[in-house]
């Protein structure tokens, strides 16, 4: 039964491409949730990462975890970076100029580097192969990919949830200013939210490399659609950010094998929707407008 | 003849909290009906149902006999509904004339697009009533505070509303702006109903010919001033202790204090704070010995707030504020640094972390923590502080009742091992029995040494926690007495003026 | 070049007298200027010249929004490419009329506006910058998709525009003129909506939404009433687009364009002269300055972002004083 294999492919690579998106998103929704930052340079940091992947990685598991070290190491720096350069500036407006400005310098780097063509980056060839998968080979390396980002997503779950990091990350997400009146110092929190955020979008790139691999462009493919899983999923929610990645990730495969161009419209009335349902259950906050 | 608001059982609670129990209220038009009662007690609530910016939780709203309850508040403007806000809500950015051309009743927004002012002429009329003309062309927003109020007016009474709401229209203005204000109030239309909420009691006698008296959420009573005045219910509200005198026997509730920890008293000086450039409190000294509790009394508006937001960190202080504790000079302007100088702070409304557990809380209370100086409070002392939290671990702060949140509040700013307490209007939204427990909980806290400084509307809760009460009135402190002192016939009398309540005081005497 | 700030913010300053009549002056200074441009350059700088008028389209209907609505818009490029594709399927479809296109155009902006605006108006501040985003990107997708219609990435070639009277018009310089000439009626139209009823209300909405409703202005509605308009302004200028590079691809209305479209309007510091100025610094930094630096036109732009964003704290201080100065 070739079709219902094919769906059946279509569906497991919508989970893998979820999976990738909820390794990006949920850095982004970490740095928007605790600064109210919305990061435009987060799709780079994606980049970054599969670029990385592209130098390091040459198919033996040891270099692929080395460059998965790297990727920690730049993302923390480079996220951290970021909260510096973003500490003197106020506004939304302002915060976006700078991020967009960053991205442009970085993208412009990364074509200086690597050429305005895609690069191919390769799986480790012990999970180079395929299995079969009704009745098609699927590459181990994306039911791999799953299996490591579903790790890590109930690894993070349960770190927010349950860890005293994860309590004081959800109420400075609370409310800020009263964590600083415990004596959280707000300049920290925000530096370790962008240095983890960072990290995750780095790792993403790094691992989803095979999937979506580096090209010039990719950074906004995956800026944007990191965003509507954060407007679908809620601001610093794991379980909500897992939910829209997946959501995302089959509306991308499935829906554009059955109708290509009607993908998009499908996003919007999903963030219609979600809005429409999230409005009426916060009804506007009363109170005196000053 | 029909009313021109009837409120039909309209009621609102706030997950745990009963803001407003089911009230029942017919408002006739010409009518000028004054909200009174302390901090807490509904008010605020009462107004933003009826201009819609909250639904009720049960009950209808209606105008002339046609039910507005599920109308959004600009459509209820257009029916005639205006109001003010107690912060003046004007458009800053924009001039005087712009502002009142945006409130002159609807006209089509397509209509005349070439002509530079929608409607000049009404426009400069109502200018003109209001004493802006001079000012037409400044921007709102480079307005003296006392000026916008004035603007603010003029918005809400330019679309000749039938139904004016005013909340806490004196709140900020000094004794002249309020004489000042009542004229004008009083040289409206005769057909206007007016709605006002306000703390300032005089104005309230002046200004209105039926006074309706709220307390914690219940409708107590309604009548003309003088049965008002009258009520018992309504003074006590205001002015009777919760608990009697007797029951004040604060060196029996406090354990004794470790050796060391009565020396480190806090010392402010000089602070000057306030919002946007506008500062609201000047130049206010204050000294409070480790162990001491000290009130800060006044009205709406007099700083009381503003005062404990500067000392926590969250309002950066103007150049010459200085505060120490035990000696050491406090880092202002950062709430971080304030709490690890030894500041805990239980603001207006607790502010807690609304998805978070109770046990959340306490983690992540004990996880913050920066300074090793003040009383050194583990989660099972505070526990035993507030037993009713122990069966609350597991719930979320939102789900909690009023007490229950309160206590938490404490409990949280406690775990910091704060040596200065700061709290603002403890005892909004309680009922009494909690009340008079909380009394004894600030006891027993002073008694491990820490300071502790109360904002609070309620003198009695005042008189009966406090060692020390100061009242403050525009920025400044205007008096200061024990309790003791308090109880004499003048002190009362000044208080009362102070605090514009001296005809209801006076009728206690 | 008109002044379009807010007919309020405006009116604030009414004591500088001196810079008002000096304005009218400035105004025909500038059209002079940008109409005789095609006799001092070459033809390259003038195609360019003609993009730039294209970007300032787009950066006056984003300034509509930001400026003047305080909503801070990242998706118009989306209604620009509607009106972009609107004025492009007509072209192929034998209506080379420019003005014919430009009205088309418009309406299609403004209706994408419309079906769009009960979605983007639920959410405000950092919330709306991200759901305008996702409707640019998904317009944009949606444009490199739909092949039998758009033409997919390769996009779409159009026959040069004809304007009664001139018939079609092929040289550089006609074609300049054209666009001149339909954007300066595009900043009348915008002129005139700004000192409007309608413009004032938008301003109000932009500094106090409660109070707005309480005075009786359905905010949602008046937003709603804006964010048309502003679609409109931007299907405009696709039309533009198309009458000056005879072309649209998905790559005219994507990541890119939205980007520089709000650097411009924050070049302008809320002033819709600041808005067309700044499209043409972005442009001329691009695709003048950066020309020789072998394709890092595009870091030179970030570091344009990155400057504005430090600097327009600075700037703003500075306006303020001035303002206070020339208060009477």
């Amino acid at each position: 039964m070739g079709t219902v294999g094919m769906w059946v492919v279509t569906g497991v690579d919508g989970v893998a491409f979820g999976m990738l998106l909820f390794t990006a998103a949920i850095g982004l929704t970490l740095i928007f949730g605790v600064m109210g930052v919305l990061n435009l340079a987060h799709g780079v940091f994606y980049l970054a990462g599969a670029y990385l992947a592209y130098l390091i990685a040459d198919g033996s598991l040891l270099l692929l975890a080395g460059a998965f070290a790297a990727a920690v190491v730049l993302g923390a720096t480079a996220g951290a970076g970021l909260a510096v350069a973003l500490a003197p500036v106020r506004g939304h407006l302002d915060q976006a100029l700078v991020t967009l400005g960053l991205a442009f310098l970085a993208a412009d780097v990364f074509t200086t580097v690597f050429g305005a063509g895609p690069q191919l980056a390769e799986p480790p060839e012990v999970l180079a192969g395929h299995v079969m998968l009704g009745g098609y080979g699927y590459p181990v390396y994306r039911l791999v990919f799953i299996a490591v980002a579903g790790l890590l997503a109930v690894v993070l779950h349960l770190v927010v949830r349950h860890t005293t990091a994860g309590i004081l990350l959800r109420a400075t997400v609370a409310d800020p200013a009263m964590s600083a009146a415990m004596g959280v110092r707000p300049g920290r929190v925000q530096t370790a939210a962008m240095a983890v955020g960072g990290s995750l979008a780095v790792v993403a790139g790094v691992l989803g490399a095979p999937v979506l691999g580096p090209a010039p462009g990719v950074d906004a493919t995956v800026l944007v659609l990191a965003l509507i899983i954060v407007v679908l999923g809620g601001a610093g929610s794991v379980p909500g950010t897992a939910a829209g990645a997946l959501l995302v990730g089959q509306v991308q495969t499935t829906g554009t094998l059955l109708a290509s161009a009607a993908a998009p419209f499908v996003l919007f009335a999903a963030l219609l929707v979600v809005l429409v349902v999230r409005g009426r259950r916060q009804p506007q906050a009363a109170g005196s407008p000053a | 003849m029909t009313d021109l608001l009837h409120l039909d059982q309209v009621s609102r609670r706030y997950g745990g909290l009963n803001a407003l129990h089911p009230i029942d209220l017919h408002i006739p038009q010409g009518r000028r009906h004054g909200i009174i009662g302390p901090n807490g007690a509904g008010k605020s609530t009462l107004l933003h149902l009826i201009a819609g910016t909250i639904r009720p939780s049960s009950g209808r709203i209606l105008l002339h006999g046609t039910d507005i309850t599920s109308h959004t508040p600009d459509r209820r403007a257009r029916r005639g509904i205006g109001r003010t806000w107690q912060h003046p809500a004007v458009f800053p950015r924009l001039t005087v004339a712009d502002n009142i051309a945006l409130a002159l009743p609807s006209r089509s927004c397509f209509t005349a697009p070439f002509g530079t002012d929608p409607a000049p002429a009404q426009t400069e009329s109502v200018l003109a009533r209001f004493g802006l003309a001079d000012l037409a062309g400044l921007r709102a927003g480079a307005l003296s505070y006392g000026q916008q109020r004035l603007l603010e007016l003029a918005l809400a009474t330019a679309g000749r509303p039938r139904l004016l709401l005013l909340d806490e229209p004196s709140a900020g203005l000094g004794p002249d702006d309020i004489r000042q204000l009542a004229d004008t109030l009083g040289q409206l239309p005769t057909d206007v109903t007016i709605i006002c909420v306000d703390h300032d009691l005089d104005l309230i006698w002046q200004l209105c010919d039926t006074v309706t008296v709220l307390d914690h959420g219940r409708h107590l009573t309604t009548g003309t001033p003088a049965q008002v005045r009258a009520h018992n219910g309504a003074r006590a509200a205001y002015l009777q202790p919760t608990t009697t005198p007797a029951d004040r026997s604060p060196e029996a509730d406090r354990p004794e204090s470790a050796p060391g920890s009565r020396t480190g008293g806090v010392s402010v000086a000089g602070l000057t704070a306030g919002y946007h450039g506008h500062p609201v409190v000047h130049d206010l000294d204050l000294d409070i010995p480790a162990g001491g509790i000290h009130a800060l009394l006044g009205r709406n508006g007099a700083g009381k707030s503003t005062t404990l937001a500067a000392l926590a960190g969250h309002l950066p202080p103007a150049a010459g504020t200085a505060v120490t504790i035990g000696g050491k000079p406090v880092p202002l302007g950062r709430p971080a640094c304030a709490a690890a100088a030894g500041i805990g702070y239980v603001p207006q409304g607790r502010r807690l972390f609304g998805p978070l557990t109770v046990a959340e809380h306490l983690t992540a209370a004990t996880a913050a923590r920066q300074t090793t100086h003040g009383h050194p409070w583990r989660t099972d002392e505070v526990l035993d502080l507030f037993p009713t939290l122990h069966d609350r671990l597991a719930t979320p702060a939102g789900r909690l009742s009023g007490g229950e949140q309160q206590m938490l509040a404490l409990a949280r700013a406690l775990l910091a091992h704060p040596r200065l307490l700061l709290l603002d209007e403890p005892t909004e939204g309680l009922a009494p029995a909690i009340v008079a427990q909380l009394a004894g909980t600030i006891h027993r806290l002073a008694g491990a040494g820490v300071s502790v400084l109360l904002a609070e509307h309620r003198i009695p809760f005042a008189v009966q926690a406090a060692d020390q009460c100061s009242v403050l009135a525009h920025g400044t402190i205007a008096m200061t007495a024990t309790p003791a002192e308090l109880a004499t016939a003048g002190q009362r009398q000044q208080l009362g003026h102070l605090l514009g309540i001296h005809h209801t005081l006076g009728s206690l005497a | 070049m008109t002044d379009l700030i807010t007919a309020p913010a405006r009116r604030a300053v009414v004591a500088a007298t001196a810079q008002r009549r000096a304005r009218p002056i400035a105004l025909v200074g500038a059209v002079v200027a940008a109409a005789g441009l095609p006799a001092v350059v070459d033809r390259y700088t003038i195609t360019l010249a003609g993009a730039a008028l294209v970007l300032a389209g787009l950066a006056m209907s984003t300034q509509l929004l930001v400026g003047t609505a305080g909503l801070p818009a990242f998706g118009q490029p989306a209604y620009f490419g509607a009106g972009a594709y609107t004025a492009a399927l007509a072209a192929q479809a034998g209506i080379t009329n420019g003005p014919a296109q430009l009205a088309a155009a418009a309406g299609a902006g403004a209706v994408a506006a419309v079906l769009t605006a009960p979605v983007v108006l639920r959410t405000r501040g950092t919330a709306f910058l991200m759901v305008t985003f996702a409707v640019q990107s998904l317009t944009a997708t949606a444009a490199s998709r739909w092949r039998t219609v758009t033409g997919g990435d390769d996009g779409l070639h159009t026959p040069p525009i004809t304007v009664p009277a001139a018939g079609a018009l092929t040289s550089p310089a006609h074609v300049y003129w054209y666009t001149l000439a339909a954007f300066l009626c595009l900043c009348a139209a915008v002129a005139v909506l700004l000192r409007s009823p309608l413009g004032l209300r938008l301003a109000g909405c932009a500094g106090q939404p409660p109070r707005m409703s309480a005075l009786g202005h359905p905010v949602n509605t008046l937003l709603g009433a804006g964010y048309t308009a502003a679609g409109a302004v931007a299907g405009a200028s696709g039309a533009l687009l198309v009458a000056v590079h005879q072309y649209v691809s998905p790559a005219d209305i994507g990541f890119e364009t939205a980007a520089v479209t709000l650097l411009a309007a924050a070049l302008g510091a809320g002033t819709m002269t600041g808005a067309i100025a700044g499209a043409v610094a972005v442009v001329a930094c691009r695709d003048w300055i950066g020309a020789p630096t072998a394709g890092h036109g595009h870091a030179l732009l970030g570091l344009l972002f990155l400057t504005v964003a430090y600097t327009r704290p600075v700037t703003a201080h500075a306006r303020q004083l001035f303002a206070r100065r020339s208060r009477p």
